[in-house]
């Protein structure tokens, strides 16, 4: 009789795969399941599900399970096959494996006593009972013909999964272009991992920060095409979309026009425009088809990431070359004249490879202003237009060893995106060119990092009073960093994982609203312990000492950047952590150099001179966490909560616009007469962030993954004032829920909705009887509801797949009170791959 | 299901298109407007060399001579603009572009200046008017000859051009009376039992900082603004009126130490709130409760004319008609409060209002010159500005 894995496994090969909403969790709630019944003595249903979870997911361990309940039923031949297939992913344990094949071998003709499997591959492998008789010829031959046929079942099995995940089932040795050189898989087979939290891949249980992944898959199922959107679903997350492809972004409160308090990473490389203290969303060179997942850290990062990584760290993974479907396709078509296309294209074998170009456009949500006023004029040729890209993007990556890795990338956008500026200053454009090049190599426990960032292109407001001083410009961007990181591993009263590194960056910047190019060398270093105390209790210490030069008018100055994070795991499913951590945020150029005169509005001979400060003191957050995670994989459902209290210190504001000294009244540079002046100082307010978040993933059923999140925040201020602009801005409640649904009969649906409530947003305007006196007023923005859904089909066995998508179907809102009426909208996606 | 997904492609298959976004006018209340726009050209003949600096005046509103108005917006031509390779000689005409962006509604009146000395700024009462060498110009309506009154319409927004000419033959002469109290005294008390006010004040240059009043005057002369050959006399005391005006103006508290009272935005309009006095009947001598509008407080002041009526008159009484610099005048103030809110109708009060009041000189080319000013000490170093102690002179009633 036909055992009913074998039956299983062969099944899988004659139908159309089934593919699961969130395989990680799937894979996870078969394997759970899997492990359950063997511990139960069921070993024959037990192997079923974990090869039903290999099949959704390959991950060597599993191999090795399904070996172990194989000899523990005592069918040596079937063990000695998994327990090869293991071999074959060269694990670190292949001396103590291939023992054990060759004892199984050696006792191959006696029948074999039963071992109680372990739930996860165990350090040394089993040792071989005492044989307790013999078998004759004919159940030899049945076992062998068992074993080639398992062989063979195997093989397809594999082939099936590569054909959809284009990776063999063995250990990756991806190169370190993927952020850490690690592909998240851990010793615990679909354990969620993550390695922006500590730069190592570890258990998103045991992470010192609040973490949320965003997979690869749930974001193609979403049908986003903004990523930022895609970030509503992140508790504590505050997306703000002033345009289609103008959005800002912040974790716990703080947001604001040119949101500047959360680091954004492409595969370990800043995203994040010092010069600004923004990320031009638009302008990414790689486009959401390339990514594998996204990591999101909420909360301090400081002590890893240095400046910048203040209230939370943005890590987009992209797919490892070589990784994947060999080519894709996708159009996009919709309307607001959304148009666009990308090809990717994946494989090598030594020396892999992933080139990627694409393009993408979309019109704005709402214009400020008609065509053919007298009293304003767009200053951009296509005042439609919100969004333009064209990219390019290719990395290659070699691996002679296991240990040694090379990779080098290289990227360029060239653009046309909405930026919402600062204080008198609206909506601006940027048209330029972002590029980037990168080289990554492991050498051993030591990696290193070099890249060049550089941007460049002209800027303005997008709309300008007519006769009034125009502020088009046009800049140049170049950052070039260079970072060593060691990582090695010891034993001393328990186990440390110790990381230390060393990082430079240049940064230098042309740009005609400051005095001149401005330039900046910095320079940081950083340790970090992890030390498992016992086998539950993991305390990590980290150290980042960040130095910025002399600069105009200033000495150097070091910020320090503490975290300790104390985390007890409950059991295998649950764990609980508590961390104390600062952050900082270096004052950008734009806050230490600018020196703009903008018009007055309506008074053409005067302008309100802006002015950056070197004598700034960054940001400052102190914050503590308490978090809980955990887990029931045999049901498929994931939570966490956080709670936290933020410290938020020395805020970079605009001051109010001063009188200057009546000797500089007259400005010859822009021929007017200077209002005022307004610098960009420290905020003397501290302001608390208390708050809580809670998130749950659940896959309810085959195909099904239910998706929620919810946060409370309240921000204080000890200012006397009774307006507090930080304060009003947070909104107090947000509510994220989702559902994805792959049907087997090869349609998906997707459908998602976030809700933010009211908040008061204090902005700084003319008055419009007295252009000449300038003060902040209250602006309420009233609740909004943000609903995204997508119908998809698969055709072709998932070759092709097309599908309808709309966004913003909700009422139509903004989302800041000068931002545009964020709108519906609807397009067709057709993904090919061949 | 599949029939589902069919029936969505189609439908958004359907939606697509190219239609462009709405409009939406954000909160951001500049987008709430639909406000016009002042351009045109202006035109210079003559030697003067320097920026040219044009004021927008709401027409119901005229600046000094005819009014207290102040401009609603102003514009600068940069120099290079106008005169960029032209030798000192030439003599034009110049023409270059300006523009009066986001004009709102109503009537306006266009005026300006070439700033041949460089020294004007718009933000301070001591350094916000024309001086000797600057020439001045305007919208001129060129069939009345007088200033051209800019109708922009509330139904439509609209362009309108407007040519601004500059000629040499308007340049003004003298600088700005600038003036302090002959005697040094820093401040006069005025009581209601303490009769009239009689004190001197002298023009006094000042060349300081970014101020330039080097050759202070009084100019007097006659009015004759209906140029019937004879001195005008509104008051009807019998006696000519005569340039220059003089104002003593109730200030604001403290706090707006150079603010007049109830106009603490400095704008030349009354607040909407402020200090309301009781009036008196001229004719009864009854009293007229406060009527809740804030009132515009000034004493009732003037010049001495004994010496000056020689300067201003012909023998037979006509007005000269060119006026004579002197470098004194003769104050006399007398204890009388008036509610000028209303310039046709002032209106005196019951009493003395308690407070400050500063003294400004008017002549006829519409130059003015105020004391207290942000020289004053206390005040100058809140703008940059030199103190001069002079300049902090001040009426009191205690």
């Amino acid at each position: 009789m036909r055992r009913p894995h074998l039956a299983l496994a062969l099944a899988l090969l004659m139908v159309p795969g089934f593919a699961f909403a969130d395989a990680r969790s799937q894979a996870k709630k078969y394997f759970n399941q899997g492990m359950s019944l063997i511990n139960d003595g069921r070993y024959e249903e037990g192997i079923d599900r974990l090869l039903q979870a290999y099949d959704i997911k390959p991950h060597p361990n599993v191999l090795f399970n399904v070996a172990r309940a194989y000899e523990s039923l005592g069918r040596p031949g079937l063990a000695i096959a998994f327990y090869r297939r293991y071999a074959e992913t060269e694990p670190g344990d292949l001396t103590q494996v291939n023992a054990a094949i060759a004892r199984l071998e050696a006792a191959l003709p006696k029948p074999q006593p039963a071992v109680v499997a372990e739930p996860v591959r165990p350090a040394e492998p089993a040792k071989p009972e005492p044989s307790r008789g013999t078998v004759d010829e004919a159940t030899m031959a049945r076992l062998q013909t068992l074993a080639e046929r398992m062989e063979s079942a195997l093989s397809k099995i594999e082939a099936t999964a590569q054909a959809t995940a284009q990776k063999p089932p063995a250990v990756s040795t991806e190169g370190p272009q993927r952020d850490e050189d690690d592909d998240g898989l851990t010793e615990v087979p679909y354990e969620e991992t993550v390695v922006t939290a500590s730069r190592r891949a570890q258990s998103t249980l045991e992470a010192p920060n609040a973490t949320t992944i965003i997979t690869g898959e749930e974001i193609r199922l979403s049908g986003a095409r903004s990523l930022p959107e895609l970030l509503r679903r992140v508790p504590g997350a505050d997306v703000m979309a002033m345009g289609v492809a103008s959005y800002n972004l912040s974790f716990r409160g703080f947001n604001q026009r040119v949101a500047n308090k959360v680091l954004v990473l492409i595969d370990g490389r800043t995203e994040y425009q010092d010069f600004l203290g923004l990320t031009l969303w638009g302008s990414l060179p790689v486009g959401l088809e390339e990514i594998e997942r996204i990591e999101v850290i909420r909360g301090p990062g400081s002590a890893l990431y240095g400046a910048n990584a203040m209230l939370g760290v943005i890590n987009i993974i992209t797919r490892a070359p070589g990784k994947g479907s060999a080519a894709e396709l996708t159009a996009v078509a919709g309307n607001s004249n959304r148009a666009g296309g990308s090809f990717v294209a994946s494989g090598g074998s030594v020396f892999k490879y992933r080139a990627s170009a694409g393009y993408e456009q979309s019109d704005k949500f709402s214009r400020d202003y008609d065509d053919g006023r007298p009293d304003v004029q767009s200053n951009v040729e296509h005042d439609t237009l919100g969004l333009s890209a064209a990219r390019a993007n290719v990395v290659a990556t070699v691996n002679p060893s296991k240990d040694v890795s090379v990779s080098v990338s290289g990227g360029v956008n060239r653009f046309f995106t909405e930026i919402y500026a600062l204080g008198l200053l609206r909506n601006y454009f940027l048209d330029g060119v972002n590029g980037y090049a990168l080289a990554d190599a492991k050498l051993g426990p030591l990696k290193l990092k070099l890249f060049w960032n550089h941007l460049t292109g002209s800027t303005g407001p997008q709309y300008s009073a007519i006769g009034q001083r125009s502020l088009l410009t046009v800049l140049e961007s170049n950052v070039f960093d260079g970072e060593a990181l060691f990582q090695r591993e010891f034993k001393l009263l328990g186990t440390h994982r110790l990381g230390a590194g060393a990082s430079s960056r240049l940064k230098r910047l042309s740009w005609g609203y400051l005095s001149g190019m401005k330039q900046e060398l910095h320079a940081a270093a950083f340790l970090q312990d992890e030390w498992r105390i016992i086998e539950r209790l993991l305390l990590t210490v980290s150290y980042r000492l960040d130095y910025r030069p002399a600069v105009e008018g200033a000495g150097p100055t070091f910020a320090h950047s503490p975290r300790v994070s104390l985390m007890w795991r409950v059991n295998a499913s649950h764990a609980v952590r508590f961390s104390f951590s600062t952050a900082f945020r270096e004052p950008t150029f734009l806050e230490s150099y600018t020196d703009i005169r903008a018009p007055v509005p309506g008074i053409n001979g005067a302008s309100v001179l802006t002015q950056g400060s070197t004598t700034l003191n960054p940001e400052r957050l102190t914050s503590f966490e308490l978090g809980y995670r955990g887990e029931l994989g045999s049901a498929g459902l994931t939570w966490e909560v956080a709670l936290y209290q933020n410290q938020v210190s020395d805020l970079v504001v605009l001051s109010a616009v001063n009188p200057v000294p009546a000797d500089q009244a007259f400005d010859e540079r822009s021929q007017s007469y200077l209002l005022g002046r307004s610098t960009f100082t420290n905020d003397p307010s501290s302001y608390a962030a208390r708050g809580g978040e809670v998130g749950a993933t659940w896959a309810a059923v085959d195909g099904l993954d239910l998706r929620f999140s919810a946060a409370l925040q309240n921000i204080s201020s000890d200012a006397a004032t009774s307006v507090c602009g930080p304060c009003s801005q947070a909104p107090t409640f947000k509510l994220f829920v989702g559902a994805t649904y792959r049907t087997p009969v090869d349609l998906d649906f997707s459908i998602d909705a976030a809700y933010t409530t009211a908040t008061v947003w204090v902005e700084r305007e003319p008055d419009p009887q007295d252009p000449t006196r300038i003060s902040n007023l209250q602006n309420p923005l009233p609740a909004y509801a943000v609903v995204n859904a997508r119908i998809g089909y698969r055709l072709l066995k998932d070759r092709v797949s097309v599908a309808v998508v709309g966004t913003q179907l909700a009422q139509p809102h903004a989302e800041h009170p000068f931002g545009n009426l964020v709108n519906r909208r609807v397009f067709a996606t057709v993904t090919v791959k061949p | 299901m599949k029939a589902l997904f069919a029936a969505a492609l189609v439908f958004s298959l359907g939606l697509m298109g190219c239609e462009p976004p709405m409009v939406y006018s954000t909160a951001d209340r500049r987008q709430n407007t639909a406000l016009s726009r002042i351009e045109g050209e202006v035109v210079i003949t003559g030697k003067a060399r320097g920026a040219v600096v044009l004021f927008l005046f709401d027409a119901t509103r005229p600046p000094p001579p005819v009014g207290t108005g102040r401009p609603v917006s102003l514009t600068v031509v940069p120099r290079d603009d106008v005169f960029a390779g032209s030798n000192a000689n030439d003599t034009g005409p110049f023409v270059a572009r300006y523009a009066f962006s986001l004009v709102p509604p109503g009537k306006y009146t266009v005026r300006g200046f070439i700033d041949t000395n460089a020294d004007f700024v718009p933000w301070y009462s001591v350094t916000s008017e024309v001086n000797g060498g600057d020439v001045g110009g305007a919208a001129i309506d060129v069939a009345t000859g007088a200033s051209r009154v800019i109708d922009v319409s509330a139904e439509q927004p609209t362009v309108v051009d407007v040519p601004v000419s500059f000629s040499d033959t308007a340049t003004v002469t003298v600088d700005r009376p600038a003036f302090s109290e002959s005697t040094g005294n820093p401040t006069i008390t005025v009581t209601a039992s303490g009769g009239n006010k009689v004190f001197d004040i002298n023009a006094t240059p000042l060349n300081t900082g970014i101020v330039h009043e080097g050759k202070p005057a009084f100019l007097v002369k006659a009015i004759d603004d209906n140029k019937d050959g004879v001195p005008d006399d509104t008051n009807g005391d019998g006696l000519p009126d005569v340039w220059p005006k003089i104002f003593v103006r109730k200030l604001s508290d403290l706090d707006n130490p150079l603010a007049d009272e109830n106009d603490v935005d400095r704008n030349g309009v009354l607040d909407a709130n402020g200090a309301d006095y009781e009036h008196v009947n001229p004719l009864t001598g009854t009293t007229i409760p406060a009527d809740g509008q804030p009132d515009a407080v000034v004493l009732a002041a003037g010049i001495d004319l004994t010496d000056i009526l020689p300067l201003v008159l012909e023998p037979g009484g006509a007005p000269k008609p060119q006026p004579t610099a002197v470098a004194s005048l003769h104050i006399v103030m007398k204890p009388l409060a008036i509610d000028v809110s209303n310039p046709r109708a002032p209106a005196p009060l019951r009493a003395l209002p308690k407070g400050r009041y500063a003294l400004t000189v008017m002549q006829f080319t519409g130059q003015t010159w105020r004391v207290p000013n942000e020289l004053a000490p206390g005040v100058s170093e809140r703008f940059g500005l030199p103190t001069v102690a002079s300049q902090a002179f001040v009426i009191q009633v205690p």
